[in-house]
């Protein structure tokens, strides 16, 4: 019976029979309602210029298959595996955002080169970036000597952190560096750096900020862009058109919304990028204050499950990339609501899951593969 | 790992702390704010496209139209498209028009158009011109041949006066509260009744909803609203009527230039006149004209400024003046039987005394004080007859007596001023027509108030002159005619007004023009007495020769000549009427300027008129022309 027991233990701690369900549901359901809202975004313009109506749903199926294997892939290999590897994964990263940056092999387009361009598919690295930092990040803190950092070590993460922002934000891509910073912000709170270390980081990079706005570097545009939300009457700014047409899309959605394909803002294109960056005034329009809470609880579900999974891990270098990820999901969530709503600067941040765009979904997947991973294996 | 749960708890407290301000602020957009955003998106999606409603009509007592609509092929010439090529273009234009060049050049230099708005330059045109322009339209860039309606004048010139003209909204206007609701390529009334009533003539705009996209490209039309036609007036004025004063006043001004001035030889100028129909019970006018007049269709057309200049500007015609009621003038001896009035009313005079008529009036006997009758002149005579008889110097007294008892009396106080101010003379008579001249009466207040006319103020000579309607005294013909219907009517000031009704386009009453009247502090006997001495004016008076053969005996008439004397010019000629006397329907006054003795050339035009009024064979039979 023992034995039987012992291997019946031993059976239940099996990788395979401890994936999260509720993380999986979370994400597959965001997803398929992703599907809906952004063929609701698009299908009257594709329609109208004599396009198939699905073409973008079935452009993102296709990265969401892709992003599946991807998944798997993560899944199966033992996530300390990334662990060893971090240094050669957070290499490649920097390695393809200075390779976007040359002409030629990069993509510029509307003014910023973040793409590669192959085969009909953009490729952002970006994306892949912001995991390729929490791995790296959750390898130097969890193979740290004492119990919590020191202010070495917090310089030592901020400036790992720091290369790849400054490559993201030359790009320009202002919405990828915030995500980058909200990675290593989660990821040092969670492994205890002090408290005022992480203020001595913080003013430090306030300085950075002025000195790079008085050099220049900060283009005026993006700076009207972060300022303009706090400027609404102003609508000279393009970024105040966008953002008052996308508040007028969610606020007329009232509490039960105009109902699917129905919303005015979001067909005849009142609403810039409604099926990427915008794709939430769709949800807001079509359904209204009870869908937008479905979708923010969606969000709640996926955020918890991924601390609980940092909280579950069995070594801090679980811990530490499951904190990123949920910071990195949550950060995304807020800014972009929160963008589309009035309540932040228009950044180009994706809703993770719910917007067209391939390699974003290719990410948040292998994010959602490195979660199910530290999970299956939290078992000592 | 109890450090970390800890940490964790802090990462799932701003995680719960970025909800919760998501949630509040999507509480307030989709909940609160909701109907505001519902508001803005609704108007967001749709574009509202107006059509001009067609004008109401303005119809004549009887309801024959006076102004109505019809439709004219106009050409029209957006100057901002005509490309590179606009000296081509518009020569081209021209030989298809067969107009000058330098006209149409000149035609959209109209500042009543916007620069880059459609600017008529061809009215009327035949359809020919439409299909040339459309087969050659690559020829033609900015040209556009369309159908509009314009104002059609069925009567011609007929009350063009008061009927006034449409033109475009001009930029000042839209910015009056009146024209709040107005596009910039509105049309509107721009004079007389067509502005009076501008807010019933326009009706409202028809209105198309299309669903637009953010482009601004319509999807589909939503609804729309048809326009309303724009209401009618209907008139008190009677087209018959207006047509007949109209020609006895031209007749009468021909008439008097073949006449000699009494006092130089010279043949008298008569160059304009006026005449006023008006029924003095209730105000309402039933002609009111004005010479020279114009043709309204010019302005339906469009003029050039050198076309404008010409028929408006000119140094003696100006026929845009409307001399009824926007041109003032001294009345002379019309204005005697206020003054007699006034007399009986402050106890200068009564109705049986007997007063001297001397050639010359000395005031207080002092030949340095000489005041000439200027009409005949004979022993001694009752007020009566001095009204009759026009004798000056009866009422160079009473003025001296006014004069004399007002300095007298407390200070102040103006005792003929105050008598005549009940008749209305020295303000407007409150007609409904945008633009009125008040006239003036002068006096103590007014030497004071004018002292580079009356350096040494009011003196006894000003009441001696004010009495036999001089010094500063100016009436418009149209307060005239009010003046004595409060006398024909039995004492009461009437506001006299042009509108009877407005209706809708289906005869239903919108708004009914009430009589204004309030009584004037004279009774009716001073009235009746008054009105009975004026019968004698056509019988053995001022006005006998003008009233010859006039059946009196049945349809007596009451009035008054009047030969006002002006510095500079020839004499203002005056009649003002009232028939049947002893109950008037009509009160009917005539006015000619230059035009000699008021017996001599007004008197007549009325008595036409009135042959006209009570269907009386016409004495003086005017061509038909053609209407």
């Amino acid at each position: 019976m023992d034995l039987v027991a012992g291997r019946h233990f031993a059976d239940e701690r099996r990788p395979i029979r401890h994936l999260d369900p509720v993380l999986i549901t979370g994400a597959g359901v965001l997803s398929i309602i992703g599907l809906f809202l952004i063929y609701s975004s698009k299908h009257a313009q594709l329609q109208a210029e004599g396009a198939d109506p699905m073409f973008l749903v079935k452009k993102q199926i296709t990265a969401m298959v892709l992003g599946l294997i991807l998944l798997l892939l993560v899944a199966v290999v033992d996530y300390r595996f990334f662990k060893v590897y971090a240094g050669f994964i957070y290499a490649a990263a920097l390695t393809m955002l200075v390779l976007v940056r040359i002409p030629g092999v990069g993509t510029t387009q509307l003014g910023a080169q973040r793409w590669f361009q192959f085969a009909g598919f953009q490729f952002t690295p970006s994306e892949f970036t912001k995991i390729a930092l929490c791995v790296m990040l959750a390898a130097i803190l969890s193979e740290l000597r004492t119990p919590e950092p020191l202010l070495r070590d917090t310089l030592r993460v901020c400036l790992v952190a720091g290369v790849p922002m400054v490559l993201v934000f030359i790009q320009p891509d202002i919405g990828t560096t915030i995500v980058l910073v909200a990675i290593t912000v989660g990821v040092l709170v969670v492994a205890a750096a002090r408290g005022r270390h992480l203020a001595a980081v913080a003013v430090g990079a306030v300085v950075m900020i002025a000195l790079a706005l008085n050099l220049g570097v900060i283009k005026d545009y993006q700076l009207a862009r972060l300022t303009g939300f706090l400027d609404p009457a102003n609508n000279s700014l393009t970024t105040n058109y966008n953002k008052s047409q996308a508040e007028i899309a969610v606020g007329s959605g009232g509490l039960l919304g105009s109902g699917y394909l129905k919303g005015t803002q979001t067909n005849l294109e009142f609403v810039p990028e409604q099926s990427t960056d915008f794709i939430f005034t769709v949800a807001g329009e079509e359904f209204g204050f009870v869908g937008s809470m479905v979708l923010l609880l969606l969000f709640a579900v996926l955020v918890w499950r991924a601390i609980r999974i940092s909280y579950l891990a069995k070594d801090p270098f679980g811990t530490y990339v499951s904190a990123g990820i949920a910071a990195m999901f949550s950060i995304q969530m807020f800014v972009n609501i929160g963008m589309v709503i009035g309540i932040m600067p228009i950044t180009g941040i994706p809703l993770p899951f719910v917007s067209y765009g391939g390699t974003a979904t290719m990410a948040n997947l292998v994010a959602v593969g490195l979660l199910l991973n530290i999970h299956m294996r939290r078992f000592k | 790992m109890d450090r970390t749960s800890g940490r964790l708890r802090i990462l799932a407290l701003l995680v719960i702390l970025m909800f919760i301000g998501l949630t509040t602020r999507l509480w307030f957009l989709q909940v609160l704010a909701a109907d505001k955003y519902k508001d803005k998106q609704v108007t967001n999606r749709t574009r509202t496209v107006l059509t001009p409603a067609l004008r109401g009509n303005i119809l004549d007592s009887h309801g024959k139209p006076l102004v109505k609509n019809r439709l004219s092929l106009q050409v029209q010439v957006n100057q901002q498209d005509l490309g590179a090529n606009s000296a081509a273009v518009l020569t081209r234009l021209s030989k298809l028009l067969m107009i000058k060049l330098s006209t149409l050049e000149s035609r959209l230099k109209d500042p009543r158009y916007y620069a880059y708005a459609p600017i008529p330059v061809a009215f009327d045109v035949p359809k020919q011109v439409s299909w040339y322009v459309t087969e050659h339209a690559q020829q033609f860039p900015g040209v556009r041949v369309v159908e509009a309606p314009v104002r059609d004048y069925p009567d011609g010139d007929l009350a063009a006066h008061i009927l006034g003209n449409v033109g475009p909204i001009t930029a000042d206007e839209t910015k009056e509260p009146l024209f709040a609701s107005y596009g910039q390529n509105d049309v509107v009334g721009q004079t007389g009744l067509e502005r009076q009533y501008e807010r019933y003539l326009q009706g409202t705009k028809g209105k198309s909803f299309y669903l637009v996209n953010a482009a601004g490209k319509q999807i589909r039309t939503i609804g729309s609203e048809a326009p309303q036609p724009g209401d009618n007036v209907v008139l008190s004025i009677d087209a018959r009527i207006q047509r007949i004063a109209e020609q006895q006043l031209l007749s009468g001004i021909m008439r008097a230039r073949g006449q000699a001035d009494s006092t130089t030889g010279q043949s008298l100028v008569a160059n304009a006149g006026a005449a006023v129909v008006m029924d003095p019970k209730t105000g309402a006018v039933i002609a009111l004209a004005s010479w020279p007049t114009f043709d309204p269709q010019w302005f339906v057309q469009g003029m050039t400024t050198a076309q404008y200049k010409a028929r408006f500007n000119s140094s003696d015609g100006q026929p845009a003046l409307n001399r009824a009621e926007f041109q003032v003038y001294a009345p002379g001896s019309s204005f005697k039987p206020f003054v007699a009035l006034s007399a009986l009313r402050s106890g200068v005079a009564n109705e049986q005394s007997s007063y001297p008529c001397p050639s010359v009036y000395y005031y207080r006997l002092d030949p340095n004080h000489a005041f000439n009758n200027f009409e005949s002149s004979s022993g001694y005579m009752d007020l009566a007859s001095a009204l009759r008889v026009s004798c000056d110097t009866v009422f160079y007294k009473l003025g001296a007596d006014f004069y004399d008892k007002s300095a007298g009396s407390a200070k102040g106080t103006d005792l003929l001023t105050n008598d005549l101010l009940p008749f209305g003379f020295g303000s407007q008579t409150g007609i409904d027509l945008p633009v009125e001249a008040g006239g003036t009466l002068p006096g103590f207040d007014y030497a004071l108030q004018h002292k580079s006319v009356y350096p040494f103020g009011w003196l006894p000579g000003n009441s001696i002159l004010t009495a036999i309607g001089q010094d500063s005294v100016t009436v418009t013909p149209l307060q005239l005619a009010t003046a004595y219907s409060s006398i024909a009517n039995g004492g009461k000031l009437c506001r006299p007004h042009l509108a009877d009704h407005v209706e809708t386009p289906d005869g239903k009453t919108v708004k009914t023009i009430e009589p204004k009247c309030h009584p004037i502090p004279y009774t009716p006997q001073q009235l009746r007495f008054i009105r009975s001495a004026l019968s004698g004016v056509p019988v053995s008076g001022t006005a006998r020769t003008a009233f010859l053969q006039f059946p009196l005996s049945s349809i007596p008439v009451a009035g008054k000549t009047g030969t006002a004397q002006r510095q500079g010019f020839q004499d203002t000629a005056w009649f003002a009427g009232m028939a049947p006397a002893g109950n008037p329907k009509y009160v009917v006054v005539a006015m000619v300027e230059q035009g000699g003795f008021g017996g001599v050339t007004a008197a007549p035009i009325v008595r036409h008129i009135m042959e006209g009024l009570f269907h009386l064979p016409q004495t003086n039979p005017i061509k038909a022309t053609a209407p």
